[in-house]
């Protein structure tokens, strides 16, 4: 039983992490963006928010007199809303921020994921937001059933989503936001409008981002915006540089890897073990961290360009084909 | 004015207090090579970014095809540290477009040192210029609705790719090409926009002699084939010599001379330029 358990923590962190990946691969084109963690946390609240059953209200609205809002949503039109509401607002932000370039527009951008958590935390915002108390009681993993199972939701969800995110990176628009990665001059200079098609991989990126967020609440059961800091959006970060930048495969591999590197396998190194008479030294909580990031800096020193570079999982055997073709020439 | 393709008036380029161009008047006409010598640092790319949309110019107005495309006139600090003339010819003119826009417009460019899409291939690359004629908007791309159009550039794609000949190599990556078949993925990916004015900016840079000549033919067969008017900077002479119509020559940033390939080779001022001659 509690194998299995731990079983179901890797597959919902898995899952969680693809989303992240997700978030994080539309928006290459514009740079560097450190608001990730602002805007899943939004998503993560509009789904909360939107589905506490209304019986729970007074209990979880304790400090607010049961809150203003009086309905509940659908889960999935919860789901998706949690996408919208993070796109539009990445739309607002994105008008001031992407006029900015590199370096700057990073900062600006951790910056206004800061100002989020913020507000969402202001007490006048009790009512919708529950200030900085909990929200809770909302559907989770562990009770949304598909097909008699808990365990096909986040995968069907995550799977629709990377299946969206696979099909507008090999469009015409894909191809663009590519395009300005690689060089911005030339692009313009193709006639690629730069602030439009940003703009446009900003607010994609952060629609996935909203719903990964709703899909982070669900697998954690309760929402507080104290957890949604920028180490957050560093460990997506990381995920995808492990995986190599400009590979879905390789973020996908690297983000399960992360997660249960850090969740599951390493796990045993923060208990204290006895074999026999013996003592294992040095286990106790907190060393799994320090093995983690020693880790982490192998990856980093001996796979540079990532796990899989800039190939995909279904293209290595292609690759290699033609590589070998070329040579028999 | 008659049916200039593009038209140069008074253009001055100032970056602070240094004068890039100055002065720069010039027309092109339809189906004409022209092309633009002069010493290293005479302002000649300044000059393409002016028609680009990459500067502002400071002062001066183009037009293509009779129609305004940029233009400028000393303004706030400028006004003060203004060095060129024709100051108050524009005033109240200003019109800035931004590349995309221009390139929109059917100007479409290489550049001096070659900026490929390097993660990509060179199909990918010229792909890549006939997103700005697209009809789909992001939904209906992203289902694949647009697949006729798809189809449409990709054949497009293959096709210009073939033309320059560089259909064999479609899926290298286009970093990984030879220079001068980068020299030429350069001028498929600029024909993908479908361009009426296409700007080379030193085409044949780092080519050797037989490959220039190679270009110079190429040039001339795409102009015809494509319906082109072609503006050219160079420095190999042979080139320009042998397939300009018109030649216009700036030294600092000024317009010295303006003619025929026959007419510049026996122009003073533009010898002197080249040789240096007034000093001896």
């Amino acid at each position: 039983m509690r194998k299995m358990s731990k079983l179901r923590l890797g597959v919902c962190l898995t899952v969680v992490a693809l989303l992240y990946f997700g978030a994080w691969y539309a928006e290459k084109s514009m740079g560097a963006n450190l608001g990730q963690a602002g805007f899943m946390l939004v998503g993560a609240y509009v789904y909360a928010v939107f589905t506490i059953p209304l019986k729970k209200h007074a209990a979880v609205y304790q400090y607010y007199n049961g809150g203003i809002i009086q309905f509940e949503l659908p889960l999935i039109v919860a789901l998706l809303l949690a996408g919208i509401v993070a796109a539009l607002l990445a739309a607002l932000i994105g008008l001031p921020v992407l006029r900015l370039k590199s370096d700057y527009l990073a900062i600006a951008t951790l910056g206004f994921a800061e100002i989020i958590r913020a507000v969402v935390q202001w007490d006048s915002l009790g009512p919708i937001t529950n200030g900085s108390n909990l929200l809770k009681t909302y559907p989770t993993f562990n009770n949304t059933k598909i097909f008699g199972t808990t365990v096909l939701f986040p995968f069907i969800v995550s799977g629709v989503c990377i299946a969206l995110i696979l099909l507008i990176i090999n469009s015409t628009y894909g191809r663009a936001f590519k395009a300005i990665r690689d060089d911005e001059v030339a692009a313009e200079a193709m006639g690629v409008n730069l602030f439009h098609h940003k703009e446009l991989s900003f607010v994609i990126s952060c629609f996935f981002a909203g719903i990964g967020g709703a899909l982070l609440a669900m697998f954690q059961g309760t929402v507080q915006a104290n957890s949604f800091k920028s180490a957050m959006t560093y460990d997506v970060l990381l995920m995808v540089v492990i995986g190599g930048m400009g590979s879905v495969s390789g973020s996908v591999i690297a983000s399960f890897l992360y997660i249960a590197c850090s969740e599951w396998w390493l796990r045993f190194l923060d208990n204290p073990l006895t074999i026999g008479s013996f003592n294992v030294p040095l286990l106790r909580s907190g060393f799994r961290m320090v093995v983690f990031s020693a880790v982490i800096m192998v990856v980093v020193l001996f796979f540079r360009r990532g796990i899989m570079g800039d190939k995909e999982l279904w293209n290595i055997g292609m690759r290699r084909q033609k590589a070998g073709r070329r040579a028999r020439k | 004015m008659s049916e200039s393709v593009l038209r140069l008036e008074n253009i001055t380029m100032q970056f602070g207090g240094v004068v890039a161009i100055n002065d720069l008047t010039m027309h092109i006409d339809q189906g004409e090579i022209v092309a633009l010598i002069g010493p290293n640092g005479a302002g000649k790319t300044t000059a393409f970014n002016c028609v680009t949309g990459v500067y502002e110019p400071t002062n001066g107005a183009v037009y293509f095809h009779d129609k305004l495309i940029a233009a400028g006139h000393p303004q706030g600090k400028m006004k003060r540290m203004y060095a060129g003339t024709n100051a108050d010819k524009f005033v109240g003119m200003k019109v800035s477009l931004t590349p995309d826009r221009i390139t929109h417009m059917g100007i479409a460019r290489t550049f001096q040192n070659i900026r490929l899409f390097k993660s990509q291939t060179a199909f990918e690359n010229v792909l890549i210029a006939t997103h700005l004629r697209r009809t789909s908007n992001i939904f209906t791309a992203a289902f694949h609705l647009n697949y006729k159009e798809e189809k449409r550039n990709r054949d497009r794609a293959m096709e210009l790719l073939g033309i320059v000949g560089l259909a064999d190599v479609a899926e290298e990556k286009a970093t990984s090409l030879p220079y001068g078949m980068q020299r030429r993925l350069e001028i498929a990916r600029a024909l993908a926009t479908q361009p009426t004015l296409l700007l080379l900016d030193e085409p044949a840079a780092g080519m050797n002699p037989q490959e220039t000549i190679d270009l110079g033919l190429f040039i001339q067969r795409i102009k015809e084939k494509f319906g082109l008017t072609v503006f050219v900077i160079e420095h190999h002479m042979d080139l320009v010599m042998g397939i300009s119509d018109r030649i216009y020559v700036v030294e600092f940033g000024k317009l010295i001379a303006e003619g025929t390939p026959h007419e510049i080779q026996n122009n003073q001022a533009v010898i002197d330029a080249y040789l240096g001659g007034n000093d001896e």
